[in-house]
């Protein structure tokens, strides 16, 4: 059952019920409560196409609650919770859907060692991964919303989830945050696209999120092996290059931008290894969405 | 360890540290393992294997690798003397 087939009403119950909501978001269930009013219209229309993981375990319990400042206590504030735990300061009320989507990210991130944890994007096409690591100035996310509003699957805009034994990457389809100028960018590039609230103020600016396409969510336990590793770079009036990236470079970056590569010591220095080995390495430099697809689409051809 | 054309990755076990060398690093690293060796007998292995100049700047940057490898717990200060 997704959460569309819910009524608003039902959808806000189970968010402030003792049981919460339960959400499958790909390998993971995560049970999210909070009696925030203004949390429930947004996350309902942004999360309408996930399933509702009603009799499983939740790997993360989180919650959104309100939170008085002594110092401003006029002010509402809220803060996230996982396990109980405030892992980072409360924030504006307003800032409620970003908080628990950091959170959320945040409790995957330090958590999670059953897999090798990369940050990056991932796409798939033609049955085979595309990772897009971040690294400075990358545009990560805001590539990755103009490649799965173009023919490709999302995997994740934040996460490689990378299974070490069998070399499968597992799709984590979560709202994507686009900041700033990004918003802009993608509602003129993908007048399609929904968008959560702009959420003004936080620690990275004006952020909004993009609803992953239905047909991803839809896929999510469906993983995938990579192929190709892309480091983008969005530089403004540059014409395009994708040029092949030494492999060495590539295991540097890779390896270093992995959130457990250390946890994981020998066991992530051969994954990362055997990936570098079977995939083709390159470094893309953009400065429009149009070029930058045709020459993704090229190298990911059959 | 693995050969990326040229580059090499190395994972330390002990420290749990992945570590980047070029093949000179390497070769230092090979050599001292096959056996321990000084300052001047290392460059002099070192000049013979790449065909370098054996001099003063050469030793000074193989001293200062060494420092670095020191640190990083990769190879360790023996005293001959003793």
């Amino acid at each position: 059952m997704k959460v569309e087939q819910l009524s608003l009403e039902e959808f806000r119950a189970r968010l402030g019920s003792k049981n919460g909501l339960r959400i499958q978001f790909g390998p993971f269930v995560v049970r999210i409560q909070s009696f925030l009013p203004s949390l429930a219209n947004p996350l309902y229309r942004l999360y309408a196409f996930y399933t509702l993981a009603n009799d499983d375990i939740a790997e993360f319990h989180v919650q959104i609650v309100s939170k008085r400042s002594l110092r401003r206590p006029f002010t509402p504030f809220v803060q996230f919770l996982v396990d109980g735990q405030a892992p980072f300061p409360a924030a504006p009320v307003h800032h409620a859907l970003t908080m628990l989507e950091w959170g959320i990210n945040l409790a995957i991130a330090v958590r999670v060692n059953h897999f090798l944890l990369f940050h990056c994007a991932a796409v798939e096409r033609n049955g085979h991964v595309l990772l897009l690591p971040a690294w400075p100035g990358s545009g990560k996310t805001t590539l990755c919303a103009a490649l799965i509003h173009h023919g490709y699957r999302l995997f994740s805009d934040e996460f490689g989830l990378m299974h070490v034994q069998s070399g499968n990457f597992f799709p984590l389809p979560r709202l994507m945050p686009l900041k700033n100028q990004a918003i802009g960018a993608i509602r003129d590039f993908l007048p399609e696209v929904t968008l959560g609230p702009e959420i003004h103020g936080t620690l990275k600016g004006t952020v909004a999120h993009v609803r992953p396409p239905e047909a991803s969510i839809d896929r999510e336990d469906e993983p995938a092996i990579p192929r190709w590793i892309v480091f983008p770079k969005w530089t403004a009036h540059q014409p395009l290059q994708l040029e092949e990236m030494p492999r060495s470079e590539a295991f540097l970056l890779l390896a270093s931008n992995a959130f457990n590569y250390e946890v994981l010591g020998e066991v992530a220095f051969d994954a990362v290894t055997g990936l570098i080995q079977r995939c083709e390495c390159r470094k893309l430099v953009y400065s429009d969405f149009d070029s930058a697809l045709v020459a993704l689409n090229a190298l990911t051809d059959d | 360890m693995v050969d990326w054309d040229g580059e090499f990755t190395v994972f330390q076990p002990a420290a749990g540290k992945t570590h980047f060398l070029n093949e000179m690093g390497l070769q230092v690293l090979i050599l001292l393992d096959q056996s321990p060796a000084t300052l001047e007998r290392l460059c002099q292995l070192l000049a013979e294997h790449f065909s370098l100049l054996l001099d003063e700047s050469f030793m000074q940057q193989i001293q200062q690798t060494l420092h670095r490898f020191e640190a990083l717990g990769l190879v360790a200060y023996v005293n001959f003397s003793q």
